[in-house]
């Protein structure tokens, strides 16, 4: 399961950090760390990008970028 | 080291209020420029502590030190470079668990550690408490000081914990501790470096486990190759022993040793909804985000095109009215009265002068609503909403902006590009917002459009309008398909801090700053340019007339014109008049009316000869009293001004036709008949057409092309001078000729 499938509300545990390079770095610094939980909060009005909960504090990802974490069941 | 004592360095995560405790520490003694060749900005003040003197770098806001952004490259190349005594890395304290992130980055660089726990009131307001003593203890007794910056609460504590700090050498001494796999390779990695004499062994090693490219190439070049295989070795070692890479157990490292630091020192206590939660739910809602987006930028395109307007006046009327009699009653005092001499200093350095100055306003309303707009945390906002529209030409969402504002003046657009975090879509949307036609091109259309056109110059204005965007929205499709191809795209990967009430003294300081070295970069080039212009229209070439005393039909200026005159051939202008007035519009867009009433009806071409001739005795004391006057004058439109952003939105609606407000009654308009006259013989409908899309599109003028220089260097502003004069001569050609084959016009 990957994080854009969570639905408004639902949280998750991230399990593992895809991608490569600048973005999969990036990614991890913002707090995508593997064992963390996030919960899905809203969606921009034009479908994308998609705002997260993450160690407290607010963080938007575009679809394409949630694609890459992995995440299990809370 | 002993030289280097005395700096301190300011780090920590964007939006943690880093710039308030900045300001809070060095007050006015502070100096704003750019990091050597790059396009962030760099603040450095000093602040006495004591009896000593020390000087405060504020490093560019980050989240991490990776090798992959400027900024983040900047701060760490100034740490470890630079060695400063201390560093004090600002931690929003109601974001404790990921500002910590960057803090054990800092950590591993092995320098002395000052935590300022910012906002605390924040923090508290949200149920959060933090034990500060045992975050310090378990931080290796590193000063933890708590702060409410933009009140001031704690900024004593911060001065004694950082004149503790410079003077004591030896650094911390905890370490984040790794997975068993790293851990067992750390230590014959860093004997390694250590041996082969490279500085901070456990820093290197790490980053080289990590696969920092800056580092390895850095530690390769400088001989440490076996060092390099050493560390490929232990990452393949990493792998197979765990199945994870070296990347990901060293960022999981962090985040356990944060999750341990954090346990036992804050302590949450529920609370609702907060206020800022709520208003988010408004101002991103599905349906009602988007039209307040388009509200706000409509708002803010609407101060500084029209809000500022008078004061941009006010500032004309002053430098070339008032500044210009005084110069020249001076010089009749010492005799100069008339001679060249006072005409270069009027006509070529006062208006280059004014050219500069009537900005000023401008800018500081730009900067004055990108500063409440990024310091309340709607910035991120809007580009949330506006992302996925914007990156269908491969833009962020954080472009929007500086388009828009590009429509009222394209000089704030190129600096509002600001507000992009990353270099190459600074570099992209500053390109193309001088694409947008600004305020100062209008008048040129509506000329030649009621000249040619009657009552139909409304379709020519609009068209003018959508080719600009047009345009703009190509070349950003070529910049971003072509040169920047190979480049991934920008991940989005965004925070959107809690709102909070904007600081106005922290706007006001950033607004001054910013203003002020507009006007020391930017003003050289603007007057020098001034200056060209005039020298070219004062010296003759056709063997007869004086210096500064000759028609501009036989100046060096109807010179140039004439000799670039060709070029514009089959675009359907070739006469002198209209490449003349397209030379004097590289200076400034708003001069090219003027300037082809000055050749074509033939006024005085000289700006300072129109003050002499009606030359006006006034007392120093009227003076003032007309600046005073003035003033209260501009007061009254700037409030005229700004009420009537009511019913200019309003009228959008169409249908709708709201009485805008005119307190002073209307002022008077150029009288452009004998003007329109004279462009009917020089253009065809169709030329005219021409005529207008080169003015939209080539160069924008001298202060764009300056700030351009000022935010991303010469070379750019040089490409951009290029790209488009070429884009404009080979859309001017292709709308006469193409008009031509369609049969449209002579």
């Amino acid at each position: 399961m990957t994080l854009d499938s969570l639905t408004c509300g639902q949280s998750a545990i991230i399990r593992r950090v895809g991608g490569s390079g600048a973005l999969r770095r990036r990614l991890m610094d913002m707090g995508l760390g593997r064992g963390v939980t996030i919960s899905m909060l809203k969606v921009a009005p034009l479908g994308d990008p998609v705002a997260y909960h993450v160690l407290g504090y607010q963080l938007s990802l575009r679809k394409s970028e949630a694609r890459l974490i992995e995440i299990e069941e809370a | 080291m002993a030289a280097h004592a005395l700096t301190i360095a300011l780090a920590g995560n964007p939006n943690v209020g880093k710039s308030t405790l900045f300001n809070a520490l060095t007050g006015s003694h502070q100096h704003v420029g750019n990091w050597p060749g790059k396009t962030v900005e760099k603040k450095e003040g000093s602040l006495r502590i004591g009896s000593d003197d020390i000087i405060v770098v504020d490093l560019p806001g980050t989240y991490s030190l990776t090798a992959y952004s400027i900024e983040e490259i900047i701060s760490r190349d100034f740490i470890l470079l630079e060695q400063p005594g201390a560093v004090v890395v600002v931690v929003d304290a109601a974001n404790l668990e990921r500002n910590l992130y960057l803090v054990t980055q800092l950590m591993e660089l092995d320098i002395p550690l000052v935590l300022a726990l910012n906002m605390i009131d924040m923090a508290r307001k949200r149920g959060m408490h933090i034990d500060v003593r045992l975050l310090s203890a378990r931080l290796g007794g590193i000063p933890v000081v708590e702060l409410v910056g933009n009140s001031g609460i704690g900024i004593e504590s911060l001065k004694e914990a950082i004149r503790g700090m410079v003077r004591r050498t030896e650094p911390g001494t905890v370490h984040v501790p790794y997975d068993d796999a790293v851990e067992a390779e750390l230590p014959r990695l860093q004997t390694a470096i250590d041996n082969a004499g490279f500085a901070r062994p456990r820093w290197s090693a790490i980053k080289l486990l990590e696969g920092d490219l800056l580092i390895t190439d850095t530690i390769a070049q400088r001989g440490g190759g076996a060092l390099v295989e050493a560390a490929q070795g232990a990452m393949k070692r990493i792998e197979a022993a765990t199945g994870e890479d070296a990347e990901t157990l060293l960022t999981d490292g962090r985040y356990q040793f944060i999750m341990g630091l954090v346990d036992g020192v804050l302590t949450r206590s529920t609370v609702g909804r907060t206020p800022s939660e709520r208003l988010d739910h408004i101002l991103t809602h599905r349906l009602l985000g988007l039209p307040i987006f388009l509200l706000m930028m409509w708002f803010i395109f609407q101060l500084t095109a029209n809000v500022s307007a008078p004061m941009v006046d006010w500032m004309d009327g002053l430098v070339n009215g008032i500044f210009g009699r005084w110069i020249t009653s001076v010089l009749s005092m010492v005799g100069l009265s008339g001679t060249w001499f006072e005409s270069l200093l009027v006509g070529g350095v006062l208006a280059g002068v004014g050219g500069v100055l009537v900005f000023v306003p401008v800018l500081m309303v730009l900067y004055f609503a990108i500063g409440v707009l990024e310091d309340s945390g709607y910035m991120a906002r809007a580009a949330f909403v506006m992302d996925r529209a914007m990156r269908v030409v491969g833009l962020h969402g954080k472009s929007f902006l500086p388009m828009l504002v590009g429509f009222g003046c394209n000089v704030p657009a190129v600096y509002a590009t600001r507000t992009l975090e990353h270099e190459t879509d600074r570099k992209v949307t500053g390109f193309l917002v001088t694409f947008m036609s600004c305020g100062a091109r209008l008048p040129v259309y509506v000329v030649v459009g009621s000249a040619l056109f009657g009552a139909a110059a409304g379709n020519l204005i609009f068209g003018m309008y959508i080719l600009g965007i047009v345009v703009a929205l190509a070349t950003a499709f070529i910049l971003k398909r072509g040169i920047y191809r190979n480049q991934p795209p920008q991940p989005f990967v965004m925070e959107l801090p809690p709102y909070r009430m904007p600081r106005m003294r922290d706007i006001w300081r950033q607004m001054s700053n910013r203003t002020g070295s507009f006007v020391r970069e930017a003003g050289t080039i603007i007057l020098a340019t001034s200056v060209v212009i005039w020298l070219l229209l004062a010296l003759p070439v056709d063997g007869q007339s004086a210096f500064n005393d000759v028609a501009p039909e036989q100046s060096a200026f109807g010179a140039v014109s004439r000799g670039m005159s060709p070029i514009f051939e089959p675009a359907g202008f070739a006469s002198w008049q209209t490449s003349g007035a397209l030379v004097s519009g590289l200076v400034a867009k708003e001069v090219v009316v003027s300037t082809m009433n000055q050749i074509m009806v033939g006024e005085s071409m000289q700006a300072g000869a129109e003050a002499a001739e009606s030359v006006e005795t006034t007392t120093f004391g009227e003076d003032l009293s007309e600046i005073g006057n003035s003033l209260v004058e501009t007061a009254v439109l700037t409030v005229q001004e700004t009420l009537n952003i009511v019913p200019r939105t309003l009228n959008i609606i169409p249908g709708l036709n709201v009485p805008e407000l005119s307190l002073l009654g209307a002022g008077e308009e150029e009288d452009t008949t004998a003007l329109e006259a004279s462009l009917v013989r020089l253009l065809t409908p169709l030329s005219a057409v021409a005529f207008t899309a080169f003015v939209l599109l080539y160069t924008p003028c001298m202060t764009t092309v300056a700030a351009m220089r000022q935010e991303f260097g010469t070379r750019w502003a040089l490409y951009q001078v290029v790209y488009t004069l070429v884009v404009a001569w080979a859309v001017a050609v292709l709308i006469f000729q193409g008009g031509r084959l369609l049969g449209l016009g002579a």
